[in-house]
Order: C-alpha cells, then sequence, then structure tokens
C-alpha cells in the first residue's frame, strides 16, 4: 500500500511539470500585462515598458521560467504584483472560504441526492420516479449563475431572510460564518446533486437486481438494513467517482458563484488575477489547483480500497 | 407519462414566477427619486449647506473596481483616487466651480515671470502617524510625483519643490506654466497627495509600503479582493471654510467606511435593496429602473467622461485629415449615446473638448457647427476626396466598459450605412491597454476619456498617447496655452485650441457621459467632484 502510494505521488512530478510549462507559455504570450493595470486608464506606453522593466517583464521568456521555475523547487511561489502578500499567503487566505463552501455545498448535494437518487431506484417507473429525474434534468441544465440570482432576489431581498453577498470567515462565529455561504452553497449544491442523484440511482437499480439482494431478502434481512447496508455500500463505488469529481470542481473555486456572491475564494482569486494579469498568482495557483485534483482522484483510489475489500485484495 | 407532464408545467411555472417577480418591482412608478438632470449643473452642487444629521455609524459602499493601489503617485487609476483622498489630501484642491483653493497650503505667490510658486503651508497639521507635516514632507512628496507621475512628466518636466523653511515651500519651474495651480488642484486619479518623507524615501516602483496621510479618514485595512476599511481620524483639523467641492470643511461624519468591492452589478444592486450596502456606485444603467422605483433609495448622477473616436494617425487612412473629417461630418453623434448610456439623461450633446460641468471655465463656441454634423453625404464626399478605396478598417475597444462597447457597436453601424466596410475587434482591459499602443492593430479606437483639469491634459493632446497626435500648429498653440503668465491669459488660448480640434480632428468626440451612483434615503449630504466626495457626509441608519 505505502509503495503505491509513493508511486503515485511520484508520478505528480511530470504532470506539474508540464502543467507549469504550459500556463506560464498561455499567460506570458497572451497581451496585457501586470504594468499597464498598476498604471491606470491614462498611462502612456513609455511608463508602462518603464515599469515592466523594474518588475523584470522584459526578460526573455525562458529566462523568466527558469527564474520562476527554482524559486518553485525551492518553496517560493513568488509574490503578487497588487496584494501586498506572497502567492502561498495568497493562496492559503483564499482557500478557507471555498473550502467552507465546497464542503457546505457537497453536503447539501449529498443531502439531497442519495436520498432522492435511492427513492427513484426503488420506485423505478413511477410518478415519483419521474419528478426525481425531472428536477434532476432541470438541476443539470440551469446556469449556476440562474439559480443564485434567483434565489437572491427571492430569499436576500424579498424575504431578507439571509444576507445577499459577502464573507465573515470562521472567527467571527458559526452561524455568522455559515449565514453568508448558504445561498450560494444551495445554489452550487442543488446543481451537484443533479449529477449525483442520477448515478446513484443508476448504481443502486444496478444492485438491486442482484441475486444476492434477492438471497438476503428471503433471508429475512430487514429492508432498511437490505437498503443502506447491502445495497448503497455495493452501489457506492461509481457514486464516489462523482463525488469526488465534482468536489475537485468545488474547492479549486466555483468562479461564478464566488463572483456574484463576493465570496473571497480561489475562484475569485485565479478571475482576479487573470484581469490584472497578475503572473505569480495565476501560476501557483494552477499548480495548486493541479495538486488539489490529483491529490482527490488519489484519495478517491484509496476509499476505494477502504470500502470495496475486492479492490483491497486485488491490490495486494 | 402525466408525473412528467405535471414536472414540465411544475418548471415553467417556476421560470413565469421568477420572471413576474422581477417585472412587479418595475412597473412601480412610484416617485422618480432625485435622477437630476445634467444639464441643469446639479453635477455642481451649491456649498453644501451644514446638515443637522447625527455623526456616527459606518457608510458600506459597493464598489466594483479593486485599485491596484491607494498610492496616487504611481497610479491614474480612479478608482484610487476615489478612495485615497479620504486618507490624503493635497496643497491645493478645487471647489465646484474648478476654482483652485487652498488645502493644506494656507497660501500662494506666484513670481512675475510665473516660474517660481511660493507654498505657505498650515500650521499644526498632522499626519494620521502623529508626525506634524512639514515642508520637507511636501518637498519629498511634489518630487516624487512630478517624476513619476503622468502629469508631473507632461507638465512639471524640470520643476522641483524646495523645503525654504518648515512652513514654506517654493516650487521652481523650468518654464512658465499657466496651468500648474489647476493641475496641482486636481482630485482625480494620479492626484499630488501630501505624505511622510520617511514613506515617500522608503517606496519601491510598486508604491509606499504604508498609506499615511493627512486626510479626514485614515487607512485602517484592506482585505484583498474583499473591502477597505477607512476610519474617523480624530485629531483631523479641518478648514474652516464652508465645504464647495472638494474645497473647505472636511468633515468625518461617521466612524467607518467600507469599500466593498462588488463586481457583479447585480449584487450591488440587490444588497443596496435589501439594505446591506448603503451606497452602490456607478451602478449599471440597466438597473436604474428597478432603484428609482424604490422609494427608500436615491438616485445621482455624475460625469463619468467623454465618448471619444480615436484615430490612428500614424499609419493608414486616417492619417489623412480628410478621412478624418469625413467621419466627423457623417456620424449621427444622439444615437452613439443613446446606445452607450440608454437614456438622455446620461448624456449631454457638447462640442466643447472639455465636460459640460466644466463650461463655466473651458467653452468656447468655435467648432459647434461642427459637432454632431449628421451629414453622411458630405462624409461620402469627403471619404471619396480622401482616397477610400472600401478597405476594411479595424475598430477597437474593451468590454469592460459598457459605455465604450455599446457605442462601438452603433458606431459600426454608422459607418456600414456611410459605406464604409469595418470590423470590431474587443478586447479585455489588460488586452486593450495594450494592443492599443500598436500602430498596425487599429484604426479607430473606442475610448471613455477622464475628464481633466485643464485642456492640455487631455489624452488625446500627447504625442505618445494612442492616436499620436502630431501637429506642429498644436504644438505652438500648446507653448503659447501653457506658457502663458496665468490662466487667464491662457483661457483666452482655448477658443484658438477648440478651433485647432476641429480642423485637425485628432479625435471626434460624441458627447459627454454620466455615471449613475445610488443610496439609501438615511444617508445624506454626498456630492461628486472627480469622484464621490465622501466626508460631509452621513448616515441617519
Amino acid at each position: 500500500m505505502n509503495l503505491y502510494l509513493v508511486k503515485r505521488i511520484l508520478a505528480l512530478i511530470p504532470v506539474l511539470f508540464v502543467v507549469s510549462v504550459v500556463i506560464f507559455l498561455i499567460i506570458h504570450i497572451t497581451p496585457g500585462d501586470p504594468a499597464s493595470v498598476i498604471l491606470g486608464e491614462s498611462a502612456t506606453a513609455q511608463d508602462v515598458e518603464a515599469l515592466r522593466q523594474q518588475l523584470g517583464l522584459d526578460l526573455p521568456i525562458y529566462q523568466q521560467y527558469m527564474n520562476w521555475i527554482t524559486d518553485v523547487l525551492r518553496g517560493d511561489l513568488g509574490e503578487s504584483y497588487f496584494m501586498k502578500e506572497s502567492v502561498s499567503e495568497a493562496i492559503f487566505s483564499h482557500l478557507q472560504p471555498t473550502l467552507s463552501l465546497a464542503i457546505l455545498a457537497q453536503i447539501i448535494a449529498l443531502l439531497i441526492a442519495i436520498p432522492l437518487g435511492i427513492t427513484a431506484a426503488l420506485r423505478r417507473g413511477t410518478a415519483a420516479d419521474q419528478t426525481v429525474m425531472g428536477f434532476s434534468l432541470l438541476g443539470m441544465a440551469i446556469p449556476s449563475f440562474l439559480l443564485a440570482l434567483f434565489l437572491i432576489l427571492l430569499v436576500g431581498v424579498k424575504l431578507q431572510w439571509l444576507p445577499v453577498a459577502g464573507y465573515k470567515p470562521l472567527e467571527a462565529g458559526l452561524w455568522n460564518h455559515l449565514k453568508y455561504l448558504i445561498l450560494p452553497a444551495v445554489s452550487l449544491g442543488a446543481i451537484q446533486s443533479a449529477l449525483i442523484t442520477r448515478m446513484t440511482r443508476s448504481s443502486m437499480l444496478e444492485v438491486l437486481n442482484m441475486n444476492y439482494m434477492k438471497a438476503a431478502r428471503s433471508k429475512g434481512v430487514k429492508d432498511r438494513q437490505l437498503i443502506y447496508k447491502h445495497a448503497l455500500r455495493n452501489a457506492f463505488l461509481p457514486i464516489l467517482t462523482v463525488i469526488g469529481q465534482t468536489f475537485g470542481g468545488l474547492v479549486t473555486g466555483a468562479v461564478v458563484t464566488e463572483t456574484i456572491f463576493n465570496i473571497p475564494g480561489i475562484g475569485q482569486l485565479i478571475i482576479n488575477s487573470v484581469e490584472r494579469r497578475d503572473y505569480e498568482v495565476i501560476q501557483g495557483v494552477v499548480l495548486f489547483v493541479t495538486c488539489v485534483y490529483v491529490f482527490i482522484n488519489l484519495i478517491v483510489d484509496i476509499l476505494y480500497g477502504v470500502i470495496d475489500p475486492r479492490v483491497r485484495l486485488e491490490r495486494k | 407519462m402525466k408525473a412528467s407532464r405535471i414536472v414540465r408545467t411544475l418548471a415553467i411555472w417556476m421560470v413565469a414566477a421568477s420572471l413576474a417577480g422581477c417585472g412587479a418591482q418595475t412597473a412601480q412608478t412610484g416617485q422618480n427619486e432625485g435622477a437630476q438632470p445634467p444639464g441643469q449643473g446639479q453635477a455642481q452642487p451649491e456649498p453644501a449647506k451644514e446638515p443637522q444629521a447625527a455623526t456616527g455609524g459606518e457608510l458600506k459602499i459597493a464598489y466594483q473596481a479593486q485599485p491596484p493601489t491607494l498610492d496616487p503617485h504611481v497610479t491614474t487609476s480612479q478608482a484610487s483616487a476615489t478612495i485615497g483622498r479620504n486618507v490624503f489630501e493635497t496643497l491645493v484642491t478645487a471647489d465646484s466651480k474648478y476654482h483652485v483653493q487652498p488645502m493644506l497650503a494656507e497660501s500662494w505667490e506666484q513670481s512675475e515671470d510665473g516660474t517660481t510658486i511660493t507654498f505657505r503651508l498650515r500650521q499644526g497639521v498632522r499626519f494620521h502617524n502623529g508626525k506634524e507635516m512639514t515642508a520637507d514632507d511636501v518637498a519629498a512628496s511634489m518630487n516624487r510625483w512630478i517624476q513619476i507621475s503622468s502629469a508631473g512628466k507632461d507638465h512639471f518636466t524640470g520643476a522641483v519643490f524646495e523645503a525654504k523653511d518648515a512652513q514654506t515651500a517654493v516650487l521652481t519651474l523650468k518654464q512658465p506654466t499657466a496651468t500648474a495651480m489647476a493641475i496641482l488642484a486636481y482630485g482625480g486619479g494620479n492626484y499630488p497627495a501630501i505624505m511622510p518623507k520617511e514613506l515617500i524615501d522608503q517606496a519601491d516602483p510598486k508604491g509606499v509600503k504604508e498609506y499615511v496621510g493627512t486626510g479626514p479618514f485614515q487607512f485602517k485595512e484592506w482585505k484583498q479582493d474583499q473591502q477597505i476599511h477607512l476610519t474617523k481620524y480624530a485629531d483631523y483639523q479641518a478648514r474652516s471654510e464652508a465645504a464647495d467641492g472638494l474645497a473647505g470643511k472636511r468633515e468625518a461624519r461617521v466612524d467607518d467606511i467600507y469599500f466593498i468591492f462588488t463586481p457583479d452589478s447585480s449584487t450591488q444592486v440587490a444588497g443596496l435593496l435589501s439594505g446591506e450596502f448603503d451606497i452602490a456606485a456607478d451602478v449599471s444603467y440597466d438597473s436604474v429602473q428597478q432603484l428609482e422605483s424604490n422609494p427608500e433609495i436615491k438616485v445621482d448622477v455624475a460625469p463619468t467622461g467623454m465618448l471619444n473616436l480615436y484615430f490612428n494617425k500614424k499609419k493608414g487612412l486616417f492619417a489623412n485629415e480628410k478621412a478624418r473629417q469625413a467621419i466627423a461630418a457623417g456620424i449621427d453623434a444622439e444615437s452613439i449615446l443613446i446606445a452607450a448610456y440608454t437614456q438622455e439623461k446620461y448624456y449631454e450633446l457638447n462640442h466643447n473638448m472639455m465636460m459640460y460641468y466644466q463650461i463655466g471655465q473651458w467653452s468656447s463656441e468655435n467648432g459647434r457647427e461642427s459637432y454632431n454634423q449628421n451629414n453622411p453625404e458630405k462624409a461620402k464626399q469627403l471619404l471619396g476626396e480622401a482616397g477610400y478605396n472600401g478597405e476594411e478598417i479595424v475598430i477597437m475597444t474593451s468590454r469592460d466598459y459598457e459605455d465604450m462597447y455599446n457605442g462601438a457597436v452603433a458606431f459600426q453601424q454608422q459607418l456600414k450605412n456611410l459605406g464604409v466596410k469595418s470590423k470590431l475587434e474587443v478586447y479585455d482591459w489588460p488586452t486593450f491597454t495594450e494592443l492599443r499602443n500598436d500602430e498596425n492593430k487599429f484604426d479607430i479606437l473606442v475610448i471613455t476619456n477622464t475628464p481633466k483639469p485643464e485642456p492640455s491634459s487631455l489624452a488625446f493632446m500627447r504625442k505618445d498617447f494612442p492616436g499620436w497626435t502630431n501637429s506642429p500648429e498644436l504644438d505652438e498653440l500648446l507653448v503659447k496655452f501653457r506658457g502663458a503668465p496665468n490662466l487667464e491669459k491662457a483661457m483666452s488660448v482655448y477658443d484658438d485650441i477648440q478651433k485647432w480640434f476641429y480642423e485637425y480632428v485628432p479625435v471626434v468626440k460624441i458627447g459627454d457621459g454620466n455615471s449613475i451612483s445610488s443610496s439609501q434615503k438615511s444617508v445624506e449630504g454626498m456630492t461628486w467632484l472627480d469622484g464621490l466626495i465622501l466626508w460631509n457626509v452621513s448616515n441617519a441608519k
């Protein structure tokens, strides 16, 4: 098992290398750079050129890349051109909101999706099943910003139950922290739940038809145990894959949702940095996001082993 | 079968309900709150009366653009100026009629030949860190501003500030500069703030390391991409004159100001309506109806800039003056302005090079007949004379400013009617600012120019600004203008400059645009001059 882990982590290195080269090239080749953004609307070409030289942006591109990558290998992701902090600090401070939002959204998604999926599978072909599938289709079709704006209008403006936008960190109190995250988490979670519902339903259907289910029922196993211990646990692997993928997307920042609700998370960080051409931050965040995705995949693989003994044995 | 029909109907009802919800709000006409028509000088308010409103509380302002830095010497960003000038002050400042008034300087004297200006500074003014302001701080700040700011480099080349004694700073100019005081009084982007000498000495190209000024508010905290928090400076020494524009008494009537960065305009509006924000700066034109129909909300209009068509005069069709005059003759300015600003009360047809609220100081009858001619026949004829052969011309603009973009789309349509083939290229702001420096990349730019304190600072006067104005006649006029011994004499040259403007056509002026700010009824005393003015503003909430 340990060898397996080590091999997987080592495989990360070539991935990161390729990603670093690609992202560096893309943003340096794109027109626009931080100098013109710092100097503002009325700056002249001369001023921009002068600042560019001071920031080291006029060096040949491979040299800039070497300077950056050697720093990264030493653990220094660089410094932001705009924020008075290092890239690592920026990523870390923007991570908490995104993490909170991702976890809350994922919980909401699972709370909606798993029961609905199971119900749909158990009552296959009935009105309940059709309704659940209908909502799932709606959820996959609605763009996230539409649901977000709708929630803001209804809950934030008309009913005034929850704040419209903004963010308070955990230090400000649990309820304070959560109340700013509920609307964005619902709009994200509702949409995530659509796919998970479908996955749950089809996976359950497959398992419910298995012979061992009939055998268990004829042995007299109670319904609840049948569903959760026997069926769901066997059906869970594909569902877990989907959860892993969607969680990866949530953690790396739901850009649109964060922008609408003014949540200073990773998504907003990357969008603002791209708009400002804050090169160091963009590069750092992309590397970070790559690591996150790889690690999530790794964890999902390990969980496979935990949940399904057959996988564990295969690996031995 | 039946169930899926139920689902479908449900879905349709949900969508219909949400649309009906939006519609219900706009259907209420209600009173039309405070949308002041620009032409009646509402943007130049009379000196604010001293309201009896209570002090204390806070102002939460939803602001769209986050400035790159609050150091005004480094950046021309208007967002930086609007936020930063609560913290920093200047030697002199402008009143609502754009006359130069004292601020940190008590008085000043210009020498006979116009090359020396002696400033006598106020006594006992303290920086937020407790240090008393002296001429050393003024000299350090102003010399840095002269060296690195756009206005400093353009108009004050070779000029030097020296501290004669603790209370006196002397500016020595290389040549007489009539417009010097007007430029020093400017409160918009790149304004000459006074900061402590130690911070100036330690600054790097990105800006000063700490924000310490003399203003009624002090800098508390900047949570990147979230908000900037300013607090009241308890030891602020206000001037005694009545407040008028940026001049006179400045009082911090609230204890805290929060500039909350809301990039999404619908969030801005939703937050204002739900009471979370007290002020929403620069709301999008589409939201105005929703705001005006709400009795708890006030809507205010303020000048934002001049919509201009910039010609590439270095290369291509428009290096030829006739081609530029052709465009000037052919376009219908009003249609473009309606596209850009959506309603009549948000724009002004103004033939002057400067904006409508500056007409008291800078105006001329010259060129009136050449503005907004709307004469396609004449245009086509001039195009023929200029040798236009049906080539495709490239129009470039940025999507990040809705007035520029919508104006460009309308303009392209008009070009089609003039028989000119064109391609519209739209970029995000950083890409746009880079590409517009390349004479091979465009023929016409559609840009909104921020207003400037005096005409020679306008962007299209500069040889190095995209467009590349190169006119010996202008050079002569500018020497006469700037070299005039004082502002009065300079103003008489303005007539000639405007005449040149309509003959050479460096840009085609479409018109003046306004932006919209909105606030809760409880917010009182807010005015505008080159940005929102947030001192003397109280929040009764």
